[in-house]
């Protein structure tokens, strides 16, 4: 399946061949340190042509932005977390509502309309992370709050999910002020909502997308049968899995996943499944299984289904775990990226989980978003595990992704893991 | 593209003859899209995508899709058919790189 | 354990049986790509919602089917590359009297005419399913012919949400 031509909409396939020319004329930046045994797009490398411009190498069709110059998840990266900035509006510039409006669309940007509503039916998809400002003008603020609320936020509210949009130079001063004067214009009362749907407080929550296990449904489940040849296929030493775990996989493996991603004393670190395969395989039957290979994905949906219904059940107590654990949960609260956004703010029910980032339904950490990866992303027609799922999301964040296999994300991925643990593994899932 | 063509098919057991059982099929498949150049001009090739879907039930046609590029990759169809006797449902793809896949299910009486 | 083995006994045989000719071998103006072609273009163009039902059905007269056609799709897509679309018919399916073809029609797809289902009385019921895609939030419609010729049509409103933080 992942032989297939990845045929996206017409705009995709410019950035993969603005991809593949940037790649040919410029040279890879080694991330010092650091050794991956992922397949190339998913290294995180950034490569430098000689007119000295950056480039992101990321999967066909991701954006080849850089984000160097803002913090990542790298626990090398000890850059603090940008300074709160206090903001004075510019004088001579007569802010205009309607370019503000337009701003407050613009996908380009924020949009803003991703975390709040505002009226209008155009307005679709808005979400309800954030406050609804509808109404906001019958507040009566001073324009120059409301231009330090969107420059640096963190001045007045010190833990808040809103990025400092001006100080980390999303919006312009200019542009500040246009935003400020079409917020001043939303006065109540609302208009009357034609369409339940528009209002994110109101709309219906998305259905799933079926069984899971359907192989009529769920590719994934299809994907992985076809796979089973793998596991009695001979490597370049002349071993196959089946040689050392005697049977077909739903045996030989039952169980094994519940206890991933664990502390893996002989490589000295955590490793989730597929970082495991990437260098056992390697290491017995000679067969490279790198992480993010169509086959590392095949081999680990093989082994995750095996335990199918069983509990998880990752080690939380051990001292090396429990250290593990905690730098997990410290990259799951740390700011990062040109939003400075954390995990936390999308993904706790304080926060965003459960709420609409614009038309999407935020995931809720304390219910397990692991127990499920792999996963069919219907979104994309492909498998993704964990890791694929956590850089993407670095994108929206504005942070430069590590590659898959990075231990950052195998901690990351191991605190996730501790709130599905004693929940059924169900995998493949199928998700948006 | 050697997963092109892989179908699975799910027929409800426990059937019982008179029954109208919904019968679901989905097969891997590009379904590829029109791509444009960067001026925004579609690109003139031979996309591959399913043309058409036949089904038929003890050698008997019982539904035929006609299909566009406005379909899913990896798609996926559902059909209801009324078990007379127990036998093979067979489906059969066909896409415009001349590509033709067949695979069959039986249904069968509790 | 629902695993692969176990729903694997559940299906039946499967797979390929005929192979596709390798990509490539195929030239343009073929008569293999000629007949295809030419076969998915009878059903659906790059063109207005209005000009392919006119082409598709002349200016034939179309009841409102919302009593008899249930047109189930989800009001939301989180996603437009995959959304389910089944339409169901409350009506015969006997030799005499039955639903003879079902369109599904997105309005603002730009190949809006999507699929058509041609049925047999064999189905017992008049049923059809099918993933499509949406390019954006539009009007899905149902369009069911019966064995008289009678039309009648059904619709609902998908919404589309897209990709980013703002999706």
């Amino acid at each position: 399946m992942r032989s297939l031509p990845r045929l996206r909409w017409a705009a995709l396939a410019l950035l993969v061949t603005g991809c593949a020319l940037a790649a040919r004329e410029s040279t890879p930046v080694a991330s010092p340190g650091r050794t991956s045994r992922a397949i190339a797009e998913a290294r995180g490398d950034v490569r430098v042509s000689p007119d000295g411009k950056r480039t992101a190498v990321r999967y066909a069709g991701w954006t080849t932005r850089d984000f160097g110059a803002f913090r990542s998840y790298a626990y090398d990266d000890v850059r603090p977390e940008p300074p709160v900035q206090k903001a004075v509006m510019p004088v001579g510039v007569v802010g205009d509502p309607k370019k503000g409006r337009a701003l407050f669309l613009d996908r380009q940007k924020g949009p803003c309309s991703g975390c709040h509503l505002v009226p209008g039916d155009d307005v679709w998809p808005a979400g309800s992370v954030g406050p609804d400002l509808s109404t906001l003008a019958d507040r009566t603020l001073p324009d120059a709050y409301l231009y330090q609320q969107l420059w640096d936020p963190r001045v007045t509210f010190p833990v808040t999910v809103m990025p400092p949009w001006g100080a980390q130079g999303v919006f312009t001063p200019e542009e500040i002020v246009h935003l400020v004067a079409y917020l001043q214009t939303l006065h109540g009362p609302p208009p009357p909502e034609k369409d339940a749907d528009r209002n994110p407080f109101t709309r219906r929550k998305p259905t799933g997308f079926g069984d899971n296990l359907d192989p009529t449904n769920n590719p994934a489940v299809v994907r992985a049968e076809e796979a089973q040849a793998l596991w009695s296929a001979r490597g370049p030493k002349g071993k196959a899995c089946a040689d050392c775990h005697a049977g077909l996989p739903q045996t030989a493996m039952r169980g094994v996943a519940t206890r991933y991603p664990r502390v893996v004393a002989e490589y000295g670190r955590v490793m989730s499944l597929e970082d495991f395969l990437s260098v056992h395989a390697a290491a017995t039957t000679g067969r490279a299984l790198p992480s993010e290979s169509a086959a590392n994905l095949d081999v680990t949906l093989l082994v995750k289904m095996a335990s199918n219904g069983l509990p998880v059940a990752v080690d939380t107590t051990s001292p090396a775990a429990r250290a593990a654990i905690e730098r997990g949960r410290a990259s799951f609260y740390r700011r990062v990226g040109e939003r400075n956004h954390a995990c936390a703010d999308c993904h706790t029910p304080d926060h965003g989980a459960n709420k609409f980032l614009g038309g999407r339904f935020l995931g809720d950490v304390t219910g397990g978003l692991t127990r499920h990866s792999p996963t069919w992303r219907t979104s994309q027609n492909d498998v993704w595990d964990m890791r694929k799922r956590m850089q993407w999301c670095m994108t929206p964040l504005g942070a430069n992704m590590l590659a898959a296999d990075a231990v950052e994300y195998a901690e990351l991925e191991l605190y996730l893991t501790t709130f599905d643990v004693g929940k059924p593994i169900n995998a493949p899932g199928i998700r948006h | 593209m050697s997963d092109i063509g892989k179908i699975r098919i799910r027929v409800p057991s426990n059937v019982k003859a008179g029954d109208v059982v919904r019968v679901r099929c989905l097969v891997i498949h590009p379904m590829e899209i029109v791509q444009r150049d960067a001026q925004g001009k579609i690109i003139d090739r031979n996309y591959n995508y399913i043309t058409r879907v036949t089904a038929t039930y003890l050698g008997k046609p019982v539904v035929a899709f006609d299909l566009t590029q406005s379909v899913s990759e990896n798609p996926a169809f559902s059909f209801a058919l009324k078990a007379t006797a127990p036998g093979p449902v067979k489906v059969t793809f066909v896409d415009t790189h001349g590509g033709k896949y067949e695979a069959t299910a039986d249904i069968a009486f509790a | 354990m629902a695993g692969a083995m176990t729903r694997r006994s559940a299906l039946g045989t499967f797979g390929a049986v005929g192979a596709a000719l390798a990509t490539g071998t195929l030239s343009i103006g073929t008569p293999a790509r000629a007949q295809a072609q030419g076969q998915s273009q009878a059903l659906g163009l790059q063109e207005s919602v209005q000009d392919g039902l006119k082409r598709v059905f002349g200016g034939r007269p179309m009841k409102d089917g919302a009593a008899l056609i249930k047109l189930d799709i989800p009001p939301i897509a989180e996603n437009g590359a995959v959304v389910p679309v089944s339409v169901e018919v409350n009506a015969p399916m006997t030799p005499a009297s039955h639903v003879k073809s079902i369109w599904i029609v997105a309005d603002k797809n730009r190949i809006p005419i999507i699929a058509k289902a041609t049925l047999t009385p064999e189905a017992g019921q008049a049923f059809v399913g099918a993933n499509v895609r949406l390019g954006e939030t539009t009007d899905v419609r149902a369009i069911v012919e019966q064995s008289d010729g009678t039309l009648l049509t059904a619709k609902r409103e998908v919404k589309v949400t897209v990709g980013g933080c703002g999706g």
